[in-house]
């Protein structure tokens, strides 16, 4: 067994406060990883150019190839033109389309970062519920799960499987191939479907009891958001509304009624869509706003207004055309979390107006501005077609309701799939390194227009660059100071002689803890090198150790802390004992399953 | 057409000029009669609310929420009554009890230390360091009060809008200041004006009645009969404050609108 020397133990400190800040969030996790990445060269545990090699490594650069990829993907319509044909095929029963869509998802999450996936479905699952009445809930966790089960499905499907080469080269093992896990991950994608469909009933909220009546239950519930905020109403101002009194203006009216002035037609010919908020509101002018119908009525009455019965001067460009009512999500890492929205200020720089939010099965109408925002609040946004296009195009909300006009560019789609083609071709035939081929295929889209070269940067997540970046130190440091042999030796020491699956048990659950509390990069990051002691310890496989803490660092269900999960949360309406439930039936299948597929596989 | 609140220290003459400026405009004139009916009004005892409202706040209080519970009653039964208008009320915290009111004339009545003292000899039989000990006592006890509940200390000049020393100025004076004062444009009840009294009350009994109802952590503003209920504790606490509140939007008409907010900073506005 190794000393433990004075600089094992600064490790262990360093991985301690890593671990420590990863947990109480003070700072952003990829902040985390450039702390590292500044404080071991300074404390002399790796060199400096160890420091900054995560920043060039295989895995750093596939991350990025991948992401300019899947971004390629979106932008020509490639995923929408899925949906379709999806559709058709699993016709109108939930399971069915749960099978489909989940498949899909895994399919596509594969080859792209889960995130992406995910919020790439979410506004087509949304249309499926709503035109087929099927509960919401019934269907995004399924989809959410198959979208982070479907990164296990190839080596680039999600951060950990990316890294797992470059951690294992200290050790000089065999790296693994791009496929050599898709058959665990076609088993972990198809146990958790078939988890759903056949117990989905049972785990999924309002899946108990009556399956009609819980069905009722929730598309009231879908409706819910939309009763709460009213229909479109036409009011014409009398012509002696401005006499003898303070200027009525469109903020004034929906602090005090609670009802949002969405157009304004002032005779002669001033018509405005999205007024701002200081707009006066003067004799004889035609106003739509959206409320609550016992909130309009009551404006009406004490403001003297004439509340028409139905939409007149506004009925074609409401309707349609030039403006519209669309729920955008807080997206996971979005620039909005944590600010208010006025601070955010969206009526000022999009001229669209925010009615509702909703949060967590409540839905807030008052005094929004002052509310601060979080990851998967859903906020009801109206305005015209182009400001939410702007603010679409800002990116830090996803839209679940789609906008029509996207910017797609559907003629380059083939260039897209051949370019994908080529850098699978590249990794599989061969066998060249990941990062060149799949770089190969993002060059490859930009330089046929798939996107542009500014586009490509844009979609670059460099937040996930740096963590993974600056994580990578942390693993050296780990193995070089001899820290990891000795926290292996210990732990072994500890639990005596075990038996290879066991073992290989132990390292999934722990991976599975660690990935809950911390990010899954992380916890690859500081057990991959434990575990490949360990198993070298105890005569094991040390590759399989490896891959085991790769896989299982995906089996995030239990918390809604993966992005994925946090992502569903509001627009299906979960709360986070639906994903205690629903998780950890799916977390001990996926121990089990990848544990046996190992075993008769390796 | 106003409402008029006057701080004052035992023995200024406060008093006197809160009767006399009610007299002369016609108004009502309150005092310690609130602390009577809101104890009545909510059955606690009186002695209890005479106590939150005029000791300094001790370290038991920081663990019991009693003082601020006696204190919102205080509050409710005093903006019920402002909110009926032309009103004086002479006593600790006015001013601060009746926020944000457009129309409310802030005085503050002080006198000469000396003059106070040999009131106070007079009255209760005492010796002059008896009573100046008494007195002085008594003003750091109200400022303590003032400074622990609102962060503020009473004897600040900006908290008012008339600041009446009764020395060389006599209490008829002071009547006068205040009486023209008080129909100046600004201090007009305005249709603006009462709503923005009308929903102070309203948040005040909200609140009440959700103490009543074992929601002491809670604060409450209202504009134009939206009322927002806040709580310093997560969102985990939305859910229950939701059931407490749903039942009294249905028993109170006035109440237009209303929402649990958590996990926010509480604005300076709620009550």
């Amino acid at each position: 067994m190794p000393e433990l020397t004075f600089d094992m133990i600064l490790v262990m400190i360093m991985i301690g406060i890593a671990v420590f800040l990863f947990i109480v969030e003070w700072v952003r996790v990829d902040v985390v990883a450039i702390l590292m990445m500044v404080t071991l060269p300074l404390l002399h545990l790796v060199t400096p150019s160890e420091a900054f090699s995560g920043l060039s490594s295989n895995a750093v650069v596939s991350i990025i190839a991948v992401i300019i990829i899947g971004a390629g993907l979106d932008k020509t319509g490639v995923v929408n033109r899925l949906v379709g044909p999806i559709l058709k095929v699993a016709g109108n029963s939930q399971s069915r389309i749960v099978i489909f869509i989940s498949l899909t998802v895994a399919i596509i999450s594969s080859f792209m970062q889960n995130i992406g996936a995910a919020a790439l479905f979410l506004p087509a699952v949304q249309r499926i519920s709503k035109n087929l009445k099927i509960p919401i809930s019934k269907l995004l966790m399924p989809i959410g799960f198959s979208a982070i089960l479907g990164g296990t499905v190839t080596l680039v499907g999600s951060s950990p499987l990316i890294l797992l080469n470059d951690l294992m080269m200290p050790f000089e093992l065999e790296p693994f191939g791009l496929f050599d896990v898709t058959p665990v991950g076609l088993a972990l994608v198809g146990a958790g479907i078939v988890v759903f469909v056949f117990f989905g009933r049972f785990i999924l909220p309002g899946g108990k009891g009556e399956e009609a009546g819980a069905a009722e239950e929730d598309r009231q519930e879908q409706n819910h958001i939309m009763e709460e905020l009213g229909r479109p109403w036409e009011l014409a101002t009398p012509e002696d509304f401005t006499h003898y009194r303070e200027p009525v203006t469109v903020d004034g009216i929906r602090r005090r009624y609670l009802v949002n002035v969405v157009g304004l037609v002032e005779p002669p010919d001033f018509k405005v869509l999205g007024p701002a908020p200081d707009q006066e509101i003067r004799s004889g002018v035609e106003i739509v706003v959206y409320g609550q119908e016992k909130d309009v009525r009551r404006m009406a009455e004490e403001e003297g207004m004439a509340l028409k019965d139905d939409l007149e001067l506004f009925k074609g460009e409401l309707a349609d055309h030039a403006s519209g009512t669309v729920e955008a999500v807080v997206a996971p890492r979005s620039s909005l979390a944590g600010k208010t929205l006025n601070q955010v200020d969206l009526a000022e720089r999009f001229q669209v107006a925010p009615l509702a939010v909703y949060r967590q099965g409540v839905t807030y109408r008052a005094e929004l501005g002052s509310m601060p925002l979080r990851v998967g609040d859903a906020i009801l946004l109206h305005g015209t077609w182009k400001r939410l296009e702007l603010l679409h195009a800002e990116g830090s909300l996803l839209f679940t309701t789609p906008l029509d006009s996207d910017q797609l560019r559907p003629e380059k789609a083939m260039f897209a799939g051949i370019w994908l083609a080529v850098a699978l071709v590249m990794v599989i035939v061969f066998k060249i390194q990941l990062s060149v081929c799949l770089m190969t295929g993002a060059l490859g889209m930009i330089i046929t227009r798939v996107l542009s070269i500014d586009e490509a940067y844009q979609a670059v997540d460099w937040r996930t660059v740096f963590l993974l970046g600056g994580l990578i130190p942390l693993g050296i440091a780990t193995e070089k100071t001899g820290a990891a042999a000795w926290i292996a030796h210990s732990v072994l020491n500890a639990i005596g002689t075990v038996e290879p699956i066991v073992l290989l048990a132990v390292i999934g659950v722990l991976a599975t803890v660690f990935t809950l509390v911390i990010s899954n990069v992380g916890a690859t990051v500081l057990l991959v090198p434990l575990v490949v002691n360990m198993a070298l310890a105890a005569h094991t496989d040390p590759r399989m150790a490896a891959l085991v803490v790769g896989l299982a660092t995906s089996n995030s269900f239990i918390l809604p802390t993966h992005q994925v999960n946090a992502l569903y949360m509001g627009p299906g309406r979960y709360r986070s004992v639906d994903f205690m439930k629903a998780g950890t039936v799916v977390s001990i299948v996926f121990l089990v399953v990848m544990i046996a597929m190992l075993y008769l596989f390796y | 057409m106003a409402i008029i609140t006057i701080s004052r220290g035992s023995y200024s003459k406060g008093r006197e000029v809160a009767e006399k400026v009610a007299q002369r405009l016609g108004y009502d004139v309150v005092s310690r009669d609130v602390l009577l009916e809101a104890s009545e009004h909510f059955h606690i005892p009186e002695v209890k609310l005479v106590r939150a409202i005029h000791d300094a706040p001790s370290i038991l209080d920081r663990f019991s929420h009693g003082r601020y519970c006696y204190l919102a009653f205080f509050q409710s039964a005093l903006a019920d009554r402002a909110a009926a208008d032309n009103l004086v009320y002479h006593g600790l915290a006015g001013h601060l009890l009746l926020k944000g009111v457009p129309h409310v004339l802030k005085v503050r009545i002080i006198a000469d230390l000396e003059a106070r003292v040999a009131a106070e000899m007079e009255r209760e039989n005492l010796t002059q360091n008896q009573a100046r000990d008494i007195l002085i006592k008594d003003d750091e006890e109200r400022r303590k009060w003032t400074q622990n509940l609102y962060g503020v200390d009473p004897w600040d000049a900006s908290l008012y809008d008339l600041v009446i020393h009764i020395h060389q100025l006599s209490v008829d004076d002071a009547v006068d200041f205040i009486a023209q004062a008080a129909e100046r444009q600004c201090f007009q009840t305005t249709p603006d004006a009462q709503q923005k009294m009308d929903d102070l009350a309203l948040a005040c009994r909200v609140k009440t009645a959700l103490i009543q109802d074992d929601c002491v952590d809670v604060a409450v503003a209202c504009e134009f009969g939206n009322v927002l209920v806040y709580s310093k504790q997560g969102h985990r606490r939305t859910h229950q404050l939701e059931e407490k509140v749903k039942p009294l939007a249905a028993a109170m008409p006035e109440i237009n609108h209303i929402e649990v907010r958590t996990g926010q900073a509480i604005p300076p506005e709620a009550c």
